[in-house]
């Protein structure tokens, strides 16, 4: 009889799943959401047109590349067309992220709450931290589906040349750390928002903000340096606080960080520490804008995971 | 019986509207506990405070011992909860459905799945265990619900109306499941406006109105304190008049009023009945209700009265106070 099934089943639970190895190994969460997310053809053909557009995409550039040869600049050597080709698919992977990571999280906690089973997991034993990484590890881990299924297109490159493995390196972890930066903000602002379609607006406001916020900036800013150096040359302390500042915008804007740290290893040859000369003679030290911009991700996203937690574990007042 | 569900001065206020107010209930231990009440009255908000959703503005409350604002954790594991919507993923499984709620209530993969088998079978559900769930009828669905409240074998079922919007067939499957439950020694405190299902089911019923509790206590109790009064139905062949003078003139006779049919004033009959008051009418019969204090031996020596003056008393019945009166009186339209 059923009544008695019932009654002997394990009152005790299997002990919570302890530290962030279980959080994320023994998340239903994480279990639910890519069941759902690779259910029937729709996750194959996501995956198969972005393959076909990207490998379209390449070819294209190498037909140029081909054409270029037969040009009359002749010139175009197979390594300059590897870091075009590299630079373009990272390129094209970077936009990607900026715009799938806010898509994949930007529902994740409102959207449970519109469906009306946020009240439902809240009464279990899921935690609150749980839940959340539970619904980033899902989205994240989807995105780097897709980086990886395009990483045979990506090392084209080396069979053209020119790409060190520093370049990969680098690029792979920009491209890591935006989508975890884009992914923690989309479920931070649907843990704040009761409707999906707020956090949806925000999610993207602070993805373009992060994106073309920079080059704003700096439009913004020209007229401004320009009056200043025109009127009288500035001093060091100012040069220093302009240099400095316009490396942090650098170092907290993905596009940006990417460009610059790429033309510094093209120029300078280093993908770390370079020394700057300003007009007193005083050098400068820098770093290359990718670790400050992996730092940036790491913090920023760190503490929007946590506010998210947070958010989640309140009862509602 | 000691109290598994206990609240003390539970409040919750909205600006100046109190939700709840100053609510302390007990729920006993095995108890089928009716939270009856009109809409808007708060049996939602305070489920949700019982459920650990919602923060009290002030007070306390207890479910199986646990704090709801100290040790929610405990709360949660004793407590299996089923609001007032369905709350189902669209892109699911019945069987998925309960196997993940099943997953965040920590029980182990390995007895996951006969666990799902028994919990589709007490519902009735077996033969849908590969649909998708929102193909599911509204039944179904929450009866699925239901079984997702068992997942973890919880001491206590908080249950919001869990029988609206079904037919009466699935209301009564429902029921029985109720009953089901309660007889696997589970406390069920459920809200419902149907007082059928109370008066059915319930060993304990709450009253609320306005975010207070106007009335505790087993169904028998509830009637005989809201409604201390009889009341007789007294089926006259004519002289409507007489018997009404008669009857007022008796010691404990409250009020007499005329011609009720299954409790609303059909139309036609009243007009009728004012047309030939006074009249030797027809051999029409006419009913008069009358509320009446008095032990067996005066409801007796009342109808002695009417017999002794020679009236054609037709039918001398007293009737038992049901639910909605009951529920009428006790609550007196605070909530408009
Ligand atoms: N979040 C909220 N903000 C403001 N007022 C609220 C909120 N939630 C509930 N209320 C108010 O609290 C009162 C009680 O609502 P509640 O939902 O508990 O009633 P109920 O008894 O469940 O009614 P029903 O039978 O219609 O389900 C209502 O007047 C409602 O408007
Ligand atoms: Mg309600």
């Amino acid at each position: 009889m059923t009544t008695e099934a019932i009654g002997e089943t394990p009152a005790q639970p299997a002990g919570p799943a302890r530290g962030l190895r279980g959080l994320l190994t023994r998340n239903p969460v994480v279990l639910k959401e890519l069941r759902g997310r690779m259910r029937g053809p729709r996750a194959f053909i996501v995956l198969t047109a972005y393959l076909l557009l990207m490998s379209a995409f390449v070819t294209l550039l190498y037909a140029i590349y081909v054409a270029s040869t037969n040009s009359v600049y002749n010139g175009a050597s197979s390594q300059v067309v590897g870091k075009f080709v590299f630079g373009a698919v990272v390129g094209i992977e970077l936009l990607l992220v900026c715009f799938i990571a806010p898509a994949f999280t930007a529902a994740a906690i409102s959207g449970e709450r519109e469906r009306q089973t946020y009240d439902l997991l809240r009464t279990t034993l899921l935690t609150a931290s749980a839940l959340v990484f539970g619904k980033l590890a899902s989205a994240l881990s989807y995105i780097l589906l897709l980086l990886i299924a395009a990483f045979p297109l990506q090392s084209l490159a080396f069979l053209l040349g020119g790409v060190s493995p520093q370049e990969v390196i680098i690029a792979t972890l920009l491209l890591v750390a935006t989508a975890y930066l884009f992914g923690t903000s989309g479920v931070f602002f649907s843990s704040l928002m009761r409707r999906t379609l707020g956090s949806t607006v925000l999610t993207y406001a602070f993805a373009l903000l992060a994106t073309l916020g920079l080059p704003l900036v700096l439009i913004a800013l020209l007229p401004l340096t320009s009056m200043l150096f025109n009127n009288a040359p500035p001093g060091p302390a100012l040069e220093t606080i302009l240099i400095y500042g316009v490396g942090f915008l650098i170092a907290s804007n993905p596009i940006a960080t990417a460009v610059v740290t790429e033309v510094l290893l093209v120029t300078e040859q280093t993908a770390f520490y370079f020394p700057l000369p300003i007009s007193n003679g005083v050098t400068l030290p820098l770093v290359s804008p990718w670790a400050p911009f992996l730092l940036f991700c790491l913090v920023a996203g760190t503490l929007m995971t946590i506010a998210s937690i947070l958010a989640v574990r309140r009862a509602e007042t | 019986m000691p109290a598994i569900i206990e609240t003390h001065n539970l409040t919750k206020r909205y600006g100046a509207l109190a939700a709840v107010n100053e609510l302390s209930l007990q729920v006993d231990e095995g108890a089928i506990y009716g939270f009856v009440g009109p809409n808007g009255a708060g049996k939602t908000t305070t489920m949700r405070m019982l459920t650990t959703l919602l923060q009290p503005t002030s007070g306390q409350a207890f479910v199986s011992g646990c704090s709801i604002t100290r040790d929610p954790r405990g709360v949660r594991r004793a407590i299996g909860y089923m609001p007032d919507f369905f709350g189902v993923y669209d892109d699911m499984k019945v069987w998925e459905y309960l196997d993940f709620f099943a997953a965040c209530y920590e029980i182990p993969e390995a007895t996951r799945a006969g666990l799902i088998n028994d919990l589709l079978e007490l519902v009735d559900l077996s033969h849908r265990r590969d649909d998708m769930v929102d193909t599911l009828s509204r039944g179904m669905k929450q009866r699925l619900c239901l079984a997702r409240t068992l997942a973890h074998d919880p001491r206590v079922l908080i249950l919001d109306e869990p029988a609206s919007g079904l037919d009466p067939r699935a209301r009564i499957e429902i029921r029985e499941l109720l009953l089901e439950l309660s007889r696997m020694g589970k406390t069920i405190f459920f809200s419902t406006h149907i007082l059928a299902d109370v008066a059915e089911i319930c060993t304990q019923v709450g009253i609320i109105e306005a975010g207070r509790l106007v009335a505790q206590g087993s169904l028998a109790d509830m009637q005989r304190r809201l409604r201390p009064h009889r009341r007789l139905h007294i089926t006259l062949l004519g002289h409507l008049p007489e018997a009404h003078a008669a009857l007022v003139a008796r010691p404990g006779v409250m009020e007499v009023r005329q011609t009720v049919v299954n409790g609303e004033p059909r139309p036609d009959e009243a007009a009728e009945a004012v047309g030939q008051v006074g009249a030797d009418g027809p051999a029409s019969a006419k009913t008069l209700e009358v509320d009446f204090t008095g032990d067996d031996a005066a409801v007796s020596a009342l109808l002695r009265e009417l017999v002794g003056r020679g009236l054609p008393v037709l039918r001398f019945t007293e009737s038992v106070h049901d639910l909605e009166d009951v529920f009428m009186h006790a609550t007196q339209g605070i909530v408009s």
